[in-house]
């Protein structure tokens, strides 16, 4: 779904590229894109960290730093998950005027959510407690995610928060592209955008 | 002091296994609770806002390009272009690989997708006619790195978005170091390569060296389309980064047809007339275009490019979280304020910031370590007279070599892979080319017109006065 | 650095500290605040976008993270369209009637137009008055028809420009040497101090001394931290506070001219508009006051013509 959404922006982008509100209306969708995303990317223990001080230890001695390290990452999650509700419930009931800078706002969804009066709609551009709604939401998510982890470390499903070498997975796609050279049907990899 | 205890934290949460990300941003939240009066509101805004800077927009768009030229197609005739330039020479095809090399660092922003592109067919290439295994991986460990010297560069986006340069700028100065970083690994391999008495390839003729630049040119167009888009004047560098996606994904789907619905599908097949074989790809084509766009493979190469882009762009906003708290307790300036008071100069600083940022490089993801090391040390370069493109050169450089030491980099994991060697090895096999690249670094160090050169001469002086 | 006990106030702007109008302003009222109100109050300015960009610093003030800003005038938009008035082209015929518009009742007034949405303005701080520039001469306003002009984002720069035939864009202020050199866009309006500082005038053809329209800050605070400060603090503040924007403001012009001729210097083309051809571009332009009257208010407008009368 992600997916679709940023192969649309892209089109989008390309063909409209004079269009100001479509260059904002990226941004904006590519904020959420990766907010949203850092939850899934908790789900799948995607992130990236060090392992290599880690690994030196023992089993036991790894499973109570995975705790404290999730732990952390609780602690992140919710302090991130309050600061991110005091912001956007200050953005909708305080500043509910405030609108961004070029994305219209249609007549027809302000009628759909009673925005409307008198015929007159109450923005002419996106509110900005919309885009930044994506805060609390993908911060819920985010917290949830690493209560999930944690339940997985503390029952021994999961021995840690991170990626064991990000680079493993390119690693079994460079061996697949490398065993039938050319034309494989191994998906195209690259690092880490580094 | 809160300068201390917040790198303090920062490293005690990586050593324990907490993610980048999470490193960064736990670290800054504790800093602002107890020193600063700012919210907790502010720094969620941060998060947003991160995101929200055009110039880091390029980064997907750069990744997706670079996904989509991954797909072995595009790798495998710049290979055969560059075999066919310099492999005839004594230690030819690792010259050639080099080569290669530079030539995908010029349509990929990334380092390891460097070495997986041209790696995985290089070094087998190379054990075939007699090569070792060491040297193989030794050499493309360290050339893949160009991945992100020569322009485009995802870590020259980061460096941009974080000191606001221009990204066309920092871009251009990778140009030169870029070339000379490739000429001095061939140098070293041609000398190396005479010592061990190691094999040339035949000379194929000038005629393979057309047909292969040929067969090899819609993928180095995409050179053109970046570099000609952004200095001509047709597009800003995230529009370069937007269209580069666009014109990758038809080139692998219709041009090269790597992967989509043509796949394997000849553009003439055995006797069909030229009419027929025009009409019939232009048919393809059409009806075959939207299939394109759905087809697993594209599905697959998106999500890929998104997995790498939120990882990545998470733990660049939670770098920018923390320059911010850095910024609010003025840490740059009472570190700048020092260094001064010391009797820095630039040439001292610049070793200070060299070592600095290899040690870093150690231990962090290099888009990371310049979000929070470029304000860092941007503001103190200025005051010393270091031109900022030249200093982001500089930190591109040494990122380069973070990424071929332990124990964070990426290039020995990737490279471990490609080659089916331990990544301990393969640390060996790359610290005689290592050498060179130091070399590199303090002749880029030290000889600022190798990186001003061209920007200057392109675009004019650059000024670092805003508004 | 601040000692306890101490009022911190945060001013967060997006120039260089020094060389510019409103950096030099911001850092001489730090001074002036540290040197009289030490013990009371404590001023830390960060300058070129440290803390935030002119963008957000708005929303960061309603949230308490700053305290004082100076963002141009057509960045409160979304507050107030009252402050269109200043974008009109051709509205005040120098710098002085300014002046005089910002010091009578209607100009103060309009420091209190945002209020009820938590900003408050404290004074305006010049910049200059603005001129245009492009790859080409501009004498008449016809030279301009075709041309692609950087604009501020701004409905009344925009409509400005469609005034004249010419095809305005959005870009941010960093882009646009680059996007004069590359020819993304052929030309620009802005004040000498940004003419001659960012070199603009190196890559147009010329700048035409136009004098057409103003590019002022507002300096703004959040009403409800200032209306929470002691009685005492906040008349101090406002004392200082006047005295350097006076000072600065007159040294405003004075910067402008230094830059002018440091462009001629600088081997920059100047072009002066005689009578009849000044009347042409107000000619011109001027249709633009009537769309934007309703934001503004036709008293309100009414005063800004006024103050051009000196007497
Ligand atoms: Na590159
Ligand atoms: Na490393």
């Amino acid at each position: 779904m992600t997916v679709t959404t940023f192969a649309n922006v892209i089109a989008r982008y390309v063909f409209n590229d004079n269009l100001l509100w479509a260059l904002e209306l990226t941004t904006y969708l590519f904020a959420w894109l990766v907010i949203f995303g850092a939850s899934y990317a908790v789900k799948m223990t995607a992130h990236l960290g060090v392992d290599a001080v880690a690994l030196r230890f023992s089993r036991k001695t790894q499973r109570i730093l995975a705790l404290i390290a999730v732990a952390a990452c609780i602690a992140y999650a919710g302090m991130m998950l309050y600061g991110a509700w005091e912001y956007w419930s200050k953005f909708f009931y305080k500043l509910a005027f405030l609108e961004v800078e070029d994305v219209p706002f249609p007549h027809w969804i302000q009628t759909l959510f009673g925005l409307v009066e008198d015929g007159e709609p109450r923005y002419e551009r996106l509110p900005r407690y919309i885009p930044y709604f994506i805060l609390p939401f993908g911060l819920t998510l985010i917290l949830f995610r690493f209560l999930q982890i944690a339940v997985g470390i503390f029952k021994g499903d999961l021995t840690m928060i991170i990626a064991s070498h990000e680079a493993e997975e390119l690693v079994d796609e460079a061996r697949a592209a490398h065993d039938d050279t050319g034309a494989s049907g191994s998906s195209p990899s690259q690092g880490a955008g580094r | 002091m809160s300068a201390v205890i917040l790198f303090a934290l920062v490293i005690a949460l990586l050593t324990i296994g907490v993610p980048i990300a999470v490193s960064l941003g736990l670290s800054s939240l504790v800093i602002l609770l107890v020193f600063s009066n700012d919210s907790l509101a502010s720094i969620a805004g941060k998060l947003f806002e991160s995101m929200e800077h055009y110039t880091l927009l390029a980064i997907p768009f750069f990744i997706l390009a670079s996904a989509f030229m991954s797909t072995g197609g595009v790798a495998k005739r710049i290979i055969r272009f560059a075999i066919a330039v310099v492999g005839h020479m004594r230690g030819g095809l690792a010259i050639a690989g080099v080569f290669a090399c530079m030539l995908f660092a010029a349509l990929s922003g990334s380092s390891p997708a460097t070495v997986v592109a041209i790696g995985s067919i290089v070094i087998a290439g190379m054990r075939q006619v007699g090569y070792t295994r060491d040297f193989a991986a030794g050499v493309i460990c360290n050339a893949g790195t160009l991945g992100i010297l020569i322009p485009p560069s995802i870590v020259m986006v980061v460096y941009a978005a974080a000191t606001d340069v221009s990204v066309g700028r920092m871009f251009l100065a990778g140009v030169i170091p870029g070339l000379i970083a490739g000429g001095m690994l061939m140098v070293g391999i041609y000398v190396a390569a005479r010592v061990k008495g190691l094999p040339a390839e035949d000379w194929k003729g000038w005629r393979e060296i057309l047909v292969s630049a040929a067969d090899a040119f819609w993928g180095l167009m995409l050179i053109v389309i970046i570099l000609g888009g952004i200095y001509g004047g047709v597009f800003t560098p995230t529009e370069a980064a937007a269209v580069a996606a666009v014109y990758a994904f038809l080139i692998a789907n219709f041009v090269y047809r790597d992967m989509g619905p043509l796949k394997n599908v000849a553009w003439r097949k055995d006797g069909e007339g030229l009419l027929t074989a025009v009409l019939r790809n232009i048919a393809a084509i059409v009806i075959g275009f939207v299939p394109a766009c759905v087809h697993p493979e594209t599905k697959r190469t998106l999500l890929e490019a998104g997995r790498l882009t939120i990882m990545l762009m998470f733990i660049i906003a939670n770098a920018l979280i923390l320059k911010h708290v850095l910024t609010t307790e003025q840490v740059p300036q009472a570190i700048a304020g020092a260094m001064l008071d010391f009797g820095f100069s630039w040439w001292t600083f610049l070793i200070a910031v060299n070592l600095l940022l290899l040690v870093g490089g150690q231990f962090m993801e290099p888009s990371g370590l310049i979000v929070i090391v470029a304000p860092l040390v941007f503001p103190i370069a200025i005051q010393l007279g270091v031109d900022p493109i030249h200093l982001g050169i500089i930190m591109v450089v040494n990122m380069e070599i973070g990424m071929i030491t332990p124990p964070v980099g990426l290039n020995l994991f990737v490279t471990s892979g490609v080659a089916g060697m331990p990544v301990m090895a393969v640390v060996r096999a790359a610290l005689p080319w290592l050498g060179i690249l130091a070399i590199f670094l303090v002749l880029v160090t030290y000889v600022p017109w190798i990186s001003t050169y061209l920007p200057t001469s392109l675009m004019g002086p650059e000024m670092i006065t805003t508004h | 650095n601040c000692d306890d006990g101490e009022i911190v106030i945060k001013f967060s702007h997006v120039t260089a500290a020094q060389g510019h109008p409103k950096g030099e302003a911001a850092a001489l009222l730090a001074e002036r605040v540290n040197d009289k109100m030490n013990g009371k109050a404590c001023m830390e300015v960060y300058p070129n976008s440290q803390l935030f960009n002119d963008n957000k610093v708005l929303e960061a003030m309603l949230l308490g993270d700053v305290q004082m800003a100076a963002p141009s005038l057509s960045k409160f938009e979304k507050y107030t369209k009252k402050f269109r008035i200043f974008d009109l082209p051709f509205l005040f015929d120098n710098i002085e009637a300014v002046n005089r518009f910002q010091g009578s009742e209607g100009g103060q007034k309009l420091l209190h137009s945002m209020e009820s949405k938590g900003l408050l303005g404290l004074g305006y701080w010049h910049n200059g008055m603005k001129q245009l520039s492009a790859n080409k001469p501009l004498l008449m306003p016809e030279d301009a028809k075709g041309l692609k002009f950087r604009i501020q984002t701004s409905d009344v720069l925009q409509a400005q420009f469609e005034a004249l035939g010419a095809n305005p864009q959005k870009l941010a202020f960093s882009e646009v040497y680059g996007a004069l050199q590359t020819g993304v866009v052929d030309g620009q309006e802005n004040t000498w101090s940004n003419i001659y500082t960012k070199k603009f005038f190196e890559v147009q053809d010329g700048v035409t001394e136009s004098d057409h329209g103003v590019l002022d800050y507002l300096v703004v605070t959040s009403a409800e931290w200032w209306n929470g400060l002691p009685d005492d603090v906040r008349s101090e503040l406002k004392t200082i506070f006047d005295e350097v924007t006076d000072e600065r403001n007159q040294m405003s012009r004075k910067i402008n001219l230094a830059n002018r001729q440091k462009v001629i210097d600088a081997g920059g083309t100047v072009r002066e508009l005689d009578a009849d051809q000044r009347a042409a571009w107000k000619k011109a332009m001027e249709p633009v006051w009537a769309k934007f009257e309703g934001d503004i208010g036709t008293d309100l407008l009414e005063a800004a013509k006024a103050s051009n009368a000196s007497n």
